[in-house]
């Protein structure tokens, strides 16, 4: 792999070349507690230190709704309608989130691609940024706090700067295009990015591996832990709203007034919902709120197996965003073992 | 890039009523090289809208050496198929598909054939049986179990009784029944009760099965029982299915070391598949 390192001093100039790549996002602050990421105008307000934004890096790739098809309803007719997809660069994505968007790619970019994702994946710029984990974060645990594919440049912290890993052919060429900006790595950066990632790997909640999460789970589902944290959830859907790898869509007809013309729209779904599960004629195959809750576990702790990891990065979004204070990395633990330090953390 | 949800124009070309609520409807793609190229595997299915109002995942029911039309089986269930049952010959619809893994028909083949439908399951077990009646040299003896709670919600039931004779000549035995109806002249019980009557030999067998959630496991033990080997029976499921291609998420089911899209890991699954996982029936 190849590696350059930026100074602090360069990396504003650097943050405005990149417009000329496409339109910048990046996280801003945009109140007290939050972050989301906008489209950059002044690169001084763009936020280093964030840990999650409210929504996940999905929404550039399967917007939160858009338009599939327009429909001529008097000729029965469905035409493709695709918008013009600009180039643009998301600055600033964590591991899970470069991971998040490998497995999206497993799914939207198989052998049925989705030529709406695919066109806006092809589209983008992915620059990622270290981080250190906060109470949430459980990466380690899933294996995907550290990326080596996936990305276009990866920035990692440095006390003067920040040492880049190139990851892709477009990597490159924005290097190459800038070389005046970077210097080489020497010795003091290793030893600093080494010990950036040693102080980051001390500052997890818990340890180990969750490689055979899914087999307890498993063979937990029946426990009355379920049933107590099933009762608490509101079944409001911002757990799979703000999850980087949730992806249930759901699709509509919309006619026009006219009545002659509409469109055929899709928009996130989610799968707390009791309308996720229901089939015409009245049967639903997740009709209580438990087997709702107990469904997003399922899946997430499942593997995908082209990649090689559960659906769940461990990013913590859908904890830290959960109304009910519903824990999900605390009810995983209980999974795994059932010592009383772990049950009662 | 091919949009896979792109939609093909078809034609309704003929409507037959099946039960009050059940009709068959024939279709053929408008396009005729599409008409002449597209071919699916019994038990595959396919998506239909009618624009402006919406699209719904249908079994297909007809045999897939009968090129360029093909036929759905279609309940008045819900919004679409409301106005689906609207449709006149001569209207158009779009679909898209085939989706789905359908059943193994290669490796039925040189097998006795055991298909097991109740209710509406009947619609994607017609499509096996009308393949392995066009490929009837490539099979053994077939027997066919169709059951509902009365006679008039029979499938097929005059298309299947019209051929009872001849077919128990070519070892085809049709066997109807129902369950609830005082007047029905035929055979009475619940599928699982007439496999006893099957032509079958159970060493030699495989076994299709489809019909609402609750009979599987019934059927399941009834088949065990008389001796059919569970490695060659195969269901086919229903789920809410917004793509068909693995993307929407309505259809994933099963359990966290066993997570499926039925839409293309399915519909079709095997007898150890459904028991090793909780949630698929």
């Amino acid at each position: 792999m190849r590696y350059v390192k930026i100074k602090d001093e360069k990396v504003y100039e650097f943050l405005e070349g990149l417009k000329n790549y496409g339109k910048l996002y990046a996280p801003v602050k945009i109140s007290d507690k939050f972050y989301d990421r906008k489209e950059i105008d002044d690169v001084k307000k763009i936020a280093f230190d964030y840990i999650r934004t409210i929504m996940p890096a999905k929404k550039f790739f399967i917007p939160p709704k858009e338009e599939m098809f327009e429909i001529d309803i008097e000729n029965g007719e469905y035409k493709e309608k695709l918008e013009e997809v600009e180039p643009f660069v998301l600055f600033g994505m964590h591991p899970c989130e470069i991971v998040a968007l490998r497995i999206l790619d497993g799914i939207y970019m198989d052998e049925y691609a989705d030529i709406y994702y695919t066109r806006r994946r092809k589209a983008g710029i992915i620059i990622g940024l270290s981080c250190l984990p906060d109470e949430y974060c459980f990466c380690n645990l899933r294996r995907t706090d550290f990326v080596d594919i996936g990305f276009d440049l990866f920035f990692h912290e440095l006390p003067d700067g920040y040492l880049i890993r190139v990851g892709s052919p477009n990597g490159h060429k924005i290097i190459d295009e800038n070389l005046d900006l970077f210097a080489e790595v020497n010795q003091q950066d290793i030893d600093a990015f080494r010990e950036f990632e040693e102080k980051r790997q001390r500052m997890f909640r818990c340890y180990g591996s969750f490689d055979n999460i899914r087999y307890l789970l498993e063979l937990t589902m029946q426990d009355k832990l379920w049933d107590e944290e099933s009762e608490k959830c509101f079944g409001c859907g911002n757990c799979t709203n703000t999850c980087p790898t949730c992806r249930c869509y759901d699709v509509q007809d919309i006619p026009n007034i006219d009545g002659k013309t509409g469109k055929r729209i899709r928009f996130w779904d989610s799968c707390q919902f009791r309308s996720h599960g229901l089939v015409a004629g009245g049967h639903n195959f997740r009709p209580t709120k438990k087997d709702r809750f107990l469904n997003r576990y399922i899946c997430k702790n499942s593997y995908f197996y082209p990649l090689g990891t559960s659906y769940c990065v461990g990013c913590g979004n859908c904890t830290y965003f959960c109304p009910a204070n519903i824990d999900f990395l605390g009810n995983l633990l209980k999974v795994r073992s059932t010592a009383e330090e772990v049950k009662n953390a | 890039m091919h949009n896979v949800y792109a939609l093909y124009k078809c034609r309704v070309l003929r409507i037959y009523d099946l039960t009050d609520d059940v009709k068959l409807f024939l279709f053929r793609f408008e396009n005729p090289s599409i008409a002449e190229s597209w071919t699916f595997v019994p038990g595959q299915f396919v998506q239909l809208s009618i624009p402006g109002v919406g699209e719904v995942p249908i079994s297909i029911c007809s045999s897939p050496m009968k090129r360029g039309f093909f036929e759905l089986c279609i309940k008045k269930a819900g919004r679409v198929t409301s106005k689906i049952f609207d449709l006149k010959p001569g209207d158009s619809v779009g679909v898209r598909g085939p989706y789905g893994n359908g059943f193994p028909v290669k490796d039925f083949e040189e097998n006795d054939l055991l298909l097991i439908a109740a209710g509406i399951g009947m619609a994607p077990l017609r499509s096996v049986f009308m393949y392995a009646l066009d490929n009837r040299w490539k099979f053994g003896n077939i027997t066919v179990i169709n059951s509902a709670r009365y006679g008039k919600r029979l499938l097929f039931q005059k298309e299947l009784e019209a051929m009872r004779d001849v077919a128990e000549a070519e070892n085809i035995r049709i066997i109807q029944t129902v369950t609830r109806d005082p007047d029905w002249p035929g055979r009475i019980g619940r599928a699982q009760e007439h496999i006893k009557y099957a032509n079958t030999r159970p060493d030699k067998s495989y076994v299709c099965v489809c019909g609402p959630p609750q009979i599987y496991n019934d059927v399941f033990n009834k088949l065990i029982e008389h001796g059919y080997d569970p490695k060659k029976i195969y269901v086919t499921l229903e789920r809410r299915m917004k793509c068909g291609v693995g993307k929407c998420g309505h259809c994933i089911a099963g359990s966290s070391t066993f997570l499926k899209y039925i839409c293309i890991d399915g519909p079709v699954f095997g007898y150890y598949d459904i028991i090793s996982t909780p949630g698929l029936i």
